[in-house]
């Protein structure tokens, strides 16, 4: 299932690369508070400076034995990821984030997550339930009894047990 | 003596119905969250978290502990049955445990797993006991530079044990802990870092939000990704609820001593029961007299594992309660909680609040009695659980990933920062970086960062102390090593050297004779 191939290793080197310089450019730029007569060896850009310059070392050290990986476990990386399924993870991050970073706080609590978890449910048990039309309405049917129970539960719970007021 | 009459005294204390209530139900909640594929212990104790901010001190700690115990001896169940470990601590336990389960002994696997976890538990509640109040009493002595180098310690040793093949990952994944606990206002002169005209970030990232994500949200997106797992045949196998006591006499040692090793792996900074686990079946495969028989269905090999890393749980808390600083990603979750709940954890712990350490290992005395009685009677029920529907639980978890973390502040900013750990978190945990450091970074990144300049203040910008103070000396010592030997070349140059010793004493033996 990893896929920590030479090449992912790279990437990540250079973008981490680019993290470590802007974290120590950052940190050399950040305001010394003289005006404030602090001490020197305490202002706030000290430690953000050390761990880009570590981060630096670290990320040129990923690239430069990225390239040493052997073949075989690239293969074995390669063949662990065949058994796992690509359009099942983007559906699940559309979903998700649709639902978290999209549907709530412009739709009411409880009809965004009833929606999302309606939407979740029967996607992923669509190919699963028989093909006759009687069995497709049932699990309609039962997956919206269960969102909308479910979505209905956790409202109740968190607006009049927690208290919190629900986005 | 006197530790031991403070337990008693607080598990006297603990045993009125309703505390037993909160015990039931937390435990065999967190044994249904271990025992899922995709809830973790550290998922659920966040998510607990969210719930217990209405009820009193002593009760949300209980019920947290009884969640943290119960998911990590959960996650023996799907391991056992599904060859899915249901939480990380229990990867050892599939080796074995699966194998047992497809010859037919399910129940015996599942019931040598339930004793083992309530032994290894044991042991580590009498070290926790043991350990603590000295550690507390050492832990007073630290000044700033030792606290520096306490956090650094933790982030090295951290890297260096869970990146396995690659310890510069683990060292990365701490960096990048570091770098997130950078953000925000700083705890010196109040000044904000990096919150990129962000007002929301000017408070820094919250602890809760970020482990829900990595811990939470990741997971769901691990779960859908990978193939579904398959059962075993439950009706071919025996559902003998109790363990052979023979097999228990029969591998006494094996208990406690993997009871210590986990212990002690629990002790230090953010490494977890996975380690410990491991740690403890590899000793135990290297003392057997059967080690052929460990990944081939050992039942030694499942005992040692499951001791293990249920002993990590009382480790994990002796330097979470002592030093403020987790043992493990579930006790970095229970550091935010006692700070929500008005626990200051630290070295003042053992003077401002001295029963305290008591209490929690009272806590974890009734969750372990609890974990073996569900664990033996309500075996069938577990394997029901294990036959939900992921369509149908994921979509509910990553509700309860929203809500929680909106729950503690009411702010919609925390439900983005918990897609954004969660995102980033799975692309990490694909690429082999471990997640313990960078919890461990995000805890630990303040402390570093108060203490290097504290110190440097202190000092008047010298840096002798941190090197001449015998405790920094120590640390600063077992770091550079640790990061020293996790040069590949320098490994293995040590690896020929002693290789070439050691062939060089039977030819000297030789001559001799």
């Amino acid at each position: 299932m990893p896929v920590n191939t030479s090449n992912a290793d790279r990437i990540t080197g250079a973008v981490l690369l680019v993290l470590g310089i802007a974290m120590l450019l950052g940190g050399y730029n950040m305001e010394r508070l003289e005006i404030r007569q602090i001490h020197p060896a305490s202002i706030p850009g000290l430690v953000p400076m050390i761990l880009g310059a570590a981060m630096i070392i670290c990320s040129l050290l990923l690239i430069a034995t990225a390239s040493k990986r052997s073949t075989e476990q690239v293969q074995a990386d390669t063949d662990d990821a065949a058994d796992s399924s690509v359009s099942n993870l983007l559906v699940t991050v559309i979903l998700s984030l649709g639902y978290g970073a999209g549907l709530l706080g412009k739709l009411p609590y409880l009809p965004a997550t009833a929606l999302y978890i309606f939407l979740f449910s029967l996607y992923f048990s669509w190919a699963q339930y028989g093909t006759s039309r009687a069995s497709r309405i049932r699990l309609i049917a039962l997956t919206a009894v269960f969102a909308v129970s479910f979505a209905a539960g956790i409202a109740v719970l968190f607006q009049y047990g927690f208290l919190v007021r629900l986005p | 003596m006197q530790a031991l009459h403070s337990l008693a005294e607080a598990v006297l204390n603990l045993l009125t119905p309703l505390s037993l209530f909160h015990v039931a139900w937390a435990t065999l909640l967190g044994i249904f969250v271990g025992s899922l594929p995709g809830l973790t212990a550290t998922m659920g104790v966040a998510l607990l978290t969210t719930l217990t901010y209405t009820l009193d001190r002593d009760t949300a700690i209980l019920v947290l502990i009884c969640m943290y115990v119960g998911a990590i001896y959960g996650g023996s169940r799907s391991a056992i049955l599904l060859n899915i470990p249901g939480t990380p601590a229990s990867a050892a336990t599939s080796l074995d445990g699966y194998p047992l389960a497809l010859r037919g002994e399910a129940g015996n696997a599942m019931a040598l797993a339930t004793a083992g976890s309530a032994m290894g538990t044991l042991v580590g509640i009498v070290l926790l006991v043991l350990l603590a109040p000295p550690l507390a009493d050492v832990a007073l002595s630290f000044g700033s530079f030792e606290f520096f180098w306490l956090a650094v310690f933790g982030i090295v040793i951290s890297g260096q044990l869970t990146g396995g093949a690659s310890p510069l990952k683990g060292y990365i994944a701490g960096l990048l802990g570091l770098m997130v606990a950078m953000i925000g206002s700083e705890g010196i002169h109040a000044h904000v870092r990096f919150n990129l005209g962000i007002d929301d970030l000017n408070g820094g990232i919250a602890l809760i939000p970020a482990m829900v994500g990595a811990f939470g949200f990741a997971e769901v997106l691990t779960v859908m990704y990978r193939p579904d797992g398959v059962l075993v045949d439950a009706r071919s196998s025996s559902f003998r609820a109790l363990p052979r006591l023979i097999d228990l006499w029969r591998y006494k040692i094996t208990i406690v001593r993997s009871g210590i090793i986990g212990t002690l792996v629990g002790i230090i900074p953010g490494v977890g029961e996975d380690i410990g686990a491991w740690a403890s079946y590899a000793a135990a495969k290297r003392f057997s007299s059967e080690r052929d028989q460990f990944g081939k269905g050992s039942t030694e090999g499942l005992t040692a594992a499951e001791t293990g890393n249920s002993a990590v749980v009382p480790g994990a808390l002796i330097p979470a309660l002592t030093l403020a600083v987790p043992g493990s990603a579930p006790a970095a979750v229970l550091i935010a909680a006692l700070f929500i709940h008005g626990v200051r954890p630290g070295p003042m712990i053992m003077i401002e609040q001295p029963d305290f350490i008591y209490s929690v290992a009272a806590m974890l005395l009734l969750a372990t009695i609890a974990i073996a009685i569900f664990g033996l009677s309500l075996t069938r029920v577990f394997i029901k659980i294990l036959k939900v529907p992921r369509e149908l639980l994921m979509p509910v978890v990553f509700t309860l990933c929203v809500i929680g973390p909106y729950a503690l502040t009411q702010r919609l900013f925390d439900v983005w920062v918990m897609l954004v750990f969660g995102l980033v978190a799975f692309v990490l945990r694909r690429m082999n970086y471990p997640m313990a450091p960078l919890v461990l970074g995000i805890i630990l990144g303040d402390l570093l960062d108060k203490s290097l300049r504290r110190g440097l203040t202190l000092s008047n910008g010298d840096l002798a102390p941190f090197f001449t103070r015998p405790i920094s000396l120590g640390f600063a010592v077992i770091i550079f090593l640790t990061i020293i030997m996790s040069i590949p070349w320098v490994r293995s140059t040590l690896a020929r050297l002693i290789g070439r010793t050691r062939t060089a004493a039977p030819a000297l033996k030789g001559d001799n004779s």
